[in-house]
């Protein structure tokens, strides 16, 4: 035999130190990546959560009703922790995914590259969510104050519709930043959108013709209002 | 002479001197020497301010062995023309009467510019009057400035006679909450006129200084706050019925709160730490004779109101929720079941509503023109109390109204000063 089994352990162990010796600093790279990320990401909720509190944020937030809506969903944390989860987790994704490259596996590039693509669209796609959150609470509450003020009958019904328009139209505009069969939501946003208006109205005028006709009686009746012998100041 | 707001005056507002730009000068020029001015501003009703102008000038009159009388018009925004008509004033020694147009459309800007000019040393009293204060007359021009002319007070508010179902949100709340806060017994707080020394009005101005957007939307609501707070004498004078312009078209209720119950609401945070130790409160002086409190007027109909209340109790109670304490919202879900000719909302109660609505604004619960307007059906449900309360009693018994509502507030201040964070 021209090669012994003792030649074939030797090669097999030298190639694969070789190997190791390529891929064990990539490894190491990949975890002082990752144990970096972890630090940082550390470092940056305590950051994170520190500024928002001096800015008074769980109490802006409470205000702009996401403390009452996140408890509603069973989410105990202040809004500030909760951000600083973000924070916290978005930093460590963004480690895991250098530490990948590190690898330089072909399957960890492709990987990489979609979610390249990916997080700027999730991140704007977030903030258009959460803008049309607020935007739909702040309007339907208002709605709802003006509609009571007037003394309209159906007021919690006019707020909720305000509310969904708003999420509704949020949704859309998040699902079409993602590039989601952008065409199929844009169409299917304009029928839903459209619909709904159209359903609405008509709902109005033939299913809540009372409902229509109080609206209608409170605006006449402010006129009577004005001449109501009651001064206020 | 020109009295440009160049030396002394821009010591005192000069952010707001700075916000009036081009018509700083104008206004300062206008207001000219004078030792006794009536300011007049105006914006969008122009239409009857001739007369209050010719009343005005009629009530400085009685005091031009003062010194120089002037009675001054600052128009902010456009107007139908009506303020070309102003009555020609008589030869000096009789009151001058002088127009400034502002180019800000805005009768807050308007009053700013009649404080800012008319703040400088020599002025020894200021009168202020709404264009559309119709009821306006000489004599009770002349009762205002009396106090201040004689040194026994820095400012005087009117006191009008007036019937339960007028002016029942000074009733109900700010008579009541400026009462409790600050100690002091007006009966009115935001009454169309008033009457300033020259020293308060240079406080008013060092201190507007620092937040002329409040200046500039609440100014009326200010400086009566101003001049409690600040230790000043304060008196009132007897104005007889008051009346307004009928030409005149009110905001809606909802934004009337808004635009008055806010910014005192806003005050009670710069004032905090003088209101947290008052105690009780006293009597003003009154110059003339007391004003009376009369039945409603005919004609009222509480079941509008009993009914905007209710439909609060049902759609709001998730905004009240957020607002008004467990304990409070307690006792207000059985008045919803009460007949309109039965309806009552206690004194106390109300006390406890308009607390907790003042904490949650100072919180920032809500958004805070939400949460004002939110009040509306809750002061509309203790006017019909207050309103059926005032049917039923005899006329003799007609002036312990107010006070009762008075004492409510005063009893119920140290709930607020332990919610008050």
């Amino acid at each position: 035999m021209p090669e012994g089994w003792t030649d074939i352990l030797t090669e097999t162990l030298r190639e694969a130190g070789q190997r190791l010796a390529i891929v064990a600093p990539r490894i190491l790279a990949m975890l002082a990546l990752i144990v970096l990320a972890l630090v940082a990401a550390s470092l940056a909720r305590r950051l994170t959560v520190r500024l928002l509190r001096l800015a008074r944020f769980d109490t802006g937030a409470a205000r702009w009703g996401l403390g009452g809506a996140l408890g509603r969903l069973g989410v105990r944390e202040p809004p500030a922790v909760l951000a600083g989860q973000l924070v916290y987790w978005s930093l460590v994704l963004i480690g895991l995914l250098l530490g990948l490259e590190a690898l330089e596996m072909p399957a960890a590039n492709e990987l990489i590259g979609l979610a390249l693509w990916l997080l700027p669209n999730l991140l704007v796609a977030g903030i258009v969510l959460l803008a049309g959150w607020l935007l739909a609470n702040f309007l339907s509450q208002a709605a709802l104050i003006a509609a009571v003020n007037a003394q309209v009958a159906g007021a919690p019904l006019i707020a909720f519709a305000v509310r969904w328009l708003v999420l509704v139209f949020a949704g859309g505009a998040a699902l079409t930043q993602l590039g989601i069969a952008r065409e199929m939501v844009l169409l299917a946003f304009g029928i839903a959108f459209g619909g709904t208006v159209l359903a609405l109205a008509m709902a109005f005028g033939l299913g809540a013709k009372e409902l229509a006709r109080e609206i209608l009686e409170s605006r006449l009746r402010k006129r009577d209002e004005d001449r109501d012998p009651v001064s206020h100041v | 002479m020109r009295h440009a707001p160049g030396d002394a005056l821009m010591t005192i507002g000069s952010t707001i001197w700075e916000r009036l730009g081009q018509a700083g000068p104008a206004v300062a020029e206008a207001c000219g020497e004078a030792d006794l001015l009536v300011g007049i501003p105006v914006a969008n009703h122009g239409k009857n301010v001739g007369r209050v102008v010719e009343r005005a000038a009629a009530g400085l009159a009685q005091h031009v062995a003062l010194g120089k009388t002037v009675v001054l018009v600052v128009a902010g925004g456009p107007h139908d023309g009506a303020l070309e008509l102003l009555p020609h004033p008589a030869p000096a020694p009789a009151p001058a009467i002088r127009l400034v147009h502002l180019a800000t459309a805005s009768r807050g800007m308007a009053l700013l510019a009649i404080l800012a000019a008319a703040a400088r040393p020599g002025l020894r009293a200021l009168a202020l009057a709404d264009a559309g204060l119709e009821s306006l007359s000489p004599e009770g021009l002349s009762r205002l400035l009396g106090p201040i002319l004689a040194g026994d007070a820095a400012y005087v508010s009117p006191a009008y006679s007036h019937a339960a179902s007028e002016g029942t949100l000074t009733t109900n709340l700010l008579a009541p909450l400026l009462r409790a806060l600050y100690g002091h017994r007006l009966t009115q707080v935001v009454g169309g006129c008033a009457a300033l020394s020259g020293q308060l009005l240079q406080r008013f101005l060092a201190v507007a200084n620092a937040d002329p957007e409040l200046a500039e939307r609440a100014a009326e609501v200010w400086l009566p706050t101003e001049a409690v707070t600040s230790g000043s004498a304060v008196a009132e004078a007897a104005q007889g019925r008051k009346r307004l312009d009928p030409g005149l078209s009110p905001p809606d209720l909802a934004t009337t709160l808004v635009q008055v119950v806010g910014p005192f609401f806003t005050l009670m945070e710069r004032y905090r730490a003088i209101w947290f130790d008052v105690q009780g409160s006293r009597e003003v002086p009154l110059a003339g004779e007391r004003p009376a409190f009369l039945p409603p007027v005919s004609g009222v109909k509480v079941e509008r109101m009993v009914h905007a209340f209710r439909l609060g109790l049902k759609d709001l109670l998730p905004l009240w929720e957020e607002i008004v304490p467990d304990e409070t919202l307690g006792q207000l879900y059985p008045l919803g079941v009460l007949a309109p000719d039965e309806f009552v909302f206690p004194p106390r109660l109300w006390a406890q509503t308009v607390y907790a609505f003042a904490v949650a604004h100072h919180d920032r619960r809500l958004p805070r023109e939400h949460l004002l307007r939110a009040l509306t059906p809750l002061y509309l449900g203790r006017t019909a109390a207050f309103l059926l309360e005032a049917q039923a009693a005899p006329p003799e018994r007609m002036a312990e109204l107010p006070e009762q509502i008075g004492r409510a507030f005063e009893a119920e201040k140290d709930v607020l000063r332990a919610r008050w964070r």
